[in-house]
């Protein structure tokens, strides 16, 4: 079976004006003008096969959303082919728009006014789903989630983990061969979070339908994603499995403790006691860096809570940006 | 999937639109005092008018209610960029928000589905005042009716709306490439307001300027020949509704040159 | 210490209104030919009329009245009721009331620079042109300080009515329809649309106890009076005081209740 999306070395680049600073300059900038050209992305290839979960990993402006938004056909590459579901997509934007659906985690695309059912019987015309695809779907949908109380509620009425969760809802509504989701959970609280994690697999699994996944969230990714890639400054830097990747940050995770006393001689002890992790001290908290195939985090909690009163603990994972920073510093391959 | 014809895109279209309707009566107060805004802002206009031709009795060779046809017709002519088109005056808001980026993910034009979003219902208490306008002027001139002329009417009003509605699309358009393109939606809007006076009173260069670079002309004084002055209609009249036709599609082309150049901002 | 905090909000309004090259561009340009315009619509119209003067104004006169009076709208109109309606709705509000300056300053002065690239970009243009057209209709003397100083109660008087109807955001959410009704209101009964001297007497009679024409028609009456007559002047601008006066402790006043009302109840 040949891939959903093919995309081949493309690169994309933007004109940007350059500001001049103060009042002087806003008045040069009135008669002159200095342009310099930016690369949103730099010669990046891959391919995806339908059914995967691939997370689109990188820091802001790392060009990702250029990138998705080459894929969706609303942007043109400078350079470099793209193929989705074996069409040029900015060549037949409506034509793609059909294959795709799209969130973007702050940005509803709902009639803000309108309750979600009403939504969704536009979106049915629009995409001129046939009536039994459309009862169907949602009867899925019932048995995912308790979606009742949300059919008949006004989108600006809702929270922000309802309205995401409806979006999503809305871009899977017309059974696209892809999703892209750009930052879905963000802004949500632990249990919106891992629901609507659990609906993207369980849509994932039940349609078959391939998700691009861009996030800052490292939770989503060990939740979503058997698949990584990574880009920064528009260049791609990593595309594997994530049991590749778990080397970098899934078995580094960092707990933070509030004890009383002189932190920073605590610390100096810990260190010594806990030769195989690395700890710091600020005005507040100590943080002990473990690395999980060399010690486990009850063990280390345990030898620490022998010798301290532990008054508050947080256990936190590696984000998106250590990551990178490590992939940077050690290489990946 | 189905092709995509008239009949999909008309029924897309009152969908749309029955949802705008619906989400404006939601908020009463704001319809009811847009509408209230709606109607003096025509009362203003028409008491201006009045306070003109109470000085001044003619205008160029224009009576009272000749000038009062114009009026009445240009208001008639305004209404459909008004009602079906309005959203075109956010669309600067979308674009430097990168809210319009939602637009560009349907499987469906662009341009239609962005200018279904809205419906102005407030528009339609100014084609009430025109049309009362267009009749008192017509009785009072002493016209006669007949199937013909009302055909007329339609087939040029028609034609002024669309040259009303190339306009805007192209000045809205502008957005796509400068920031702030407010003030040329708003100098275009402050211009048709001059499109009610007739086009004689102008030195050629901006009779020309008027008829073929910003054709307002095209809007009531071309079209209200053919009914006014029968005697005189200038080839030009009986052309416009190609010269229509032709300045909606330009329009469209532009506006929709831009959305494909957009790329959204940031993030 | 305290004029330096107010410049820098104005140094930093110019280099706002800088940014947007092409649209000062379009403003210049914009408005000269909207200048072109209304003289040729006038010219016609003196043209038709039986006499040179009608109700005391000669066609350079009415001339410059209305073209000034646009100049003067263009630099005066800084769509506060807009920016508040839109900071109310979005809650952005919230923000502007913890800065340390009252919102009501804050504001005026955050569009001062605006003001000032206004009344150079568009303003004085006008000015030099309207001057060397009307071949010397208007009297370079002591009228000019008077005007000036006339303008500056004016755009204290505008600010105020703009504060007060933007105020009325806080009940009614309605930008659209409030801002169109009080841009008409403003427009019509301060005379810069027709001069207020064109008027029927007793709608003059009202207007005349109405804040609006010491907007427009007070400043512009006294650049076009050659002779000013000390007793006139001062009259005119006494009005203009009082009026500046009552409206700055209307908007202020209303401010104060509607803010104590909207925190008491949570909005």
């Amino acid at each position: 079976m040949s891939p959903i999306i093919e995309i081949k070395n493309i690169t994309k680049e933007f004109k940007v004006l350059n500001r001049r600073e103060g009042l002087k300059g806003s008045l040069k900038d009135l008669f002159s003008r200095d342009y310099k050209t930016v690369r949103a992305v730099d010669n990046i290839s891959m391919s995806i096969e339908q059914g995967e979960i691939v997370g689109y990993l990188g820091p802001n402006g790392a060009g990702k959303s250029t990138t998705i938004k080459m894929m969706t056909g609303v942007l043109e590459p400078t350079s470099g082919e793209i193929l989705v579901s074996g069409c040029v997509p900015y060549q037949n934007r409506t034509k793609n728009a059909q294959e795709i659906g799209v969130v973007f985690g702050q940005r509803s695309q709902l009639w803000w006014s309108l309750p979600l059912i009403e939504s969704f019987r536009i979106l049915k015309d629009i995409y001129q789903i046939p009536d039994a695809d459309y009862d169907s779907i949602l009867t899925l949908y019932k048995s995912l989630v308790d979606i009742e109380p949300l059919l008949h509620k006004p989108v600006r009425q809702m929270s922000l983990g309802q309205r995401t969760l409806s979006d999503i809802l809305a871009a899977f509504l017309h059974n696209p061969k892809i999703v892209f989701l750009d930052e879905p959970t963000i802004g949500l609280d632990v249990s919106m979070k891992s629901k609507i994690r659990t609906l993207i697999q369980a849509l994932n699994r039940e349609k078959h339908t391939t998700v691009i996944l861009t996030t800052h969230d490292m939770g989503d990714v060990d939740a979503l994603c058997e698949r990584i890639v990574i880009i920064d400054k528009g260049r791609m830097l990593y595309d594997n499995d994530i049991e590749h990747l778990k080397r970098f940050f899934g078995s580094y995770r960092t707990l933070r403790l509030r004890i009383g006393g002189d932190l920073k001689a605590h610390a100096a002890s810990l260190q010594t006691a806990l030769p195989e992790c690395t700890v710091s001290a600020d005005e507040e908290w100590i943080s002990v860096l473990i690395d999980e195939s060399k010690a486990n985090v009850p063990d280390v909690l345990a030898q620490i809570q022998a010798a301290h009163t532990i008054r508050d603990l947080q256990l936190q994972e590696i984000a998106t940006e250590d990551v990178i920073r490590k992939i940077y510093e050690e290489g990946v391959q | 999937m189905q092709k995509k014809g008239f009949r999909f895109y008309l029924r897309i279209y009152f969908k749309i639109l029955a949802q705008d309707i619906k989400s404006k009566m939601s908020y009463r107060a704001d319809f009811i005092i847009s509408t209230i805004g709606m109607i003096c802002t025509n009362i203003a206009g028409f008491i201006s008018f009045w306070i003109l031709f109470r000085n001044f009795p003619s205008v160029n060779g224009w009576g009272y209610y000749e000038m009062l046809f114009l009026y009445g017709f240009s208001l008639v002519s305004l209404t459909p960029v008004q009602c079906l088109f309005d959203n075109n005056w956010s669309l600067r808001m979308n674009v430097f928000s990168g809210d319009f980026i939602k637009y560009c993910f349907r499987p469906i034009n662009i341009f239609f589905y962005y200018q279904s979003e809205v419906f102005d219902i407030k528009g339609l208490g100014q084609l009430a005042f025109g049309i009362g306008t267009l009749i008192y002027a017509w009785v009072k001139l002493g016209l006669v009716f007949t199937p013909l002329m009302l055909l007329k009417m339609i087939v040029f009003l028609i034609t002024a709306s669309l040259i009303m509605i190339s306009l805007q699309n192209a000045a809205a358009a502008t957005c796509f490439w400068i920031q702030n393109s407010f003030y040329i939606l708003d100098l275009v809007c402050r211009f048709r307001d001059y499109a009610k006076y007739p086009i004689t009173i102008f030195s050629p260069f901006f009779r020309f300027l008027f008829t073929f670079v910003m054709p307002i002309a095209f809007i009531a004084y071309y079209p209200s020949l053919v009914i006014l002055r029968p005697d005189e209609v200038p080839v030009l009249s009986w052309i416009s509704p190609v010269i229509g036709c032709i300045f909606f599609f330009a329009s469209y082309k532009f506006w929709m040159h831009g959305a494909t150049k957009y790329s959204g901002t940031g993030s | 210490m305290k004029l330096k905090k107010y410049l820098t909000l104005t140094r930093a309004g110019i280099i706002e209104s800088l940014q947007y090259r092409l649209s000062t561009f379009v403003m210049v340009i914009g408005n000269l030919l909207y200048l072109i315009v209304v003289y040729f619509l006038w010219r016609a119209i003196y043209n038709s009329a039986d006499s040179d003067v009608v109700n005391g104004m000669t066609f350079y006169d009415t001339l410059i009245y209305l073209v000034l009076a646009t100049a003067l709208y263009g630099f005066m109109e800084i769509y506060a009721v807009w920016e508040m309606g839109r900071a109310i709705q979005s809650g952005k509000i919230v923000l502007d009331l913890l800065k340390p300056m009252e919102y009501r300053s804050h504001l005026f002065w955050s569009y001062s620079g605006t003001f000032i690239v206004n009344f150079i970009a568009t303003f004085l243009p006008t000015f030099l042109v309207v001057a060397i057209v009307t071949h010397g209709t208007i009297h370079f003397g002591l009228n000019l300080l008077f005007f000036v100083i006339s303008v500056v109660f004016a755009v204290s008087i505008n600010y105020s009515i703009d504060f007060l109807v933007g105020t009325i955001c806080l009940y009614t959410e309605s930008i659209w329809g409030i801002n169109i009704m009080k841009q008409m209101v403003v427009l019509l009964l301060s005379g810069a649309t027709i001069p207020l001297a064109f008027f029927p007497d007793t709608l003059r009679t009202v207007v005349s106890y109405l804040p609006f024409q010491s907007i427009y028609n007070a400043p512009l009456t006294l650049l076009l009076n050659g002779t000013p007559d000390p007793q006139e002047v001062l009259r005119t601008i006494g009005t203009q005081i009082i009026w500046c006066i009552v409206m700055m402790l209307l908007s202020k006043g209303f401010w104060k209740v509607s803010l104590r009302q909207i925190t008491v109840n949570g909005g």
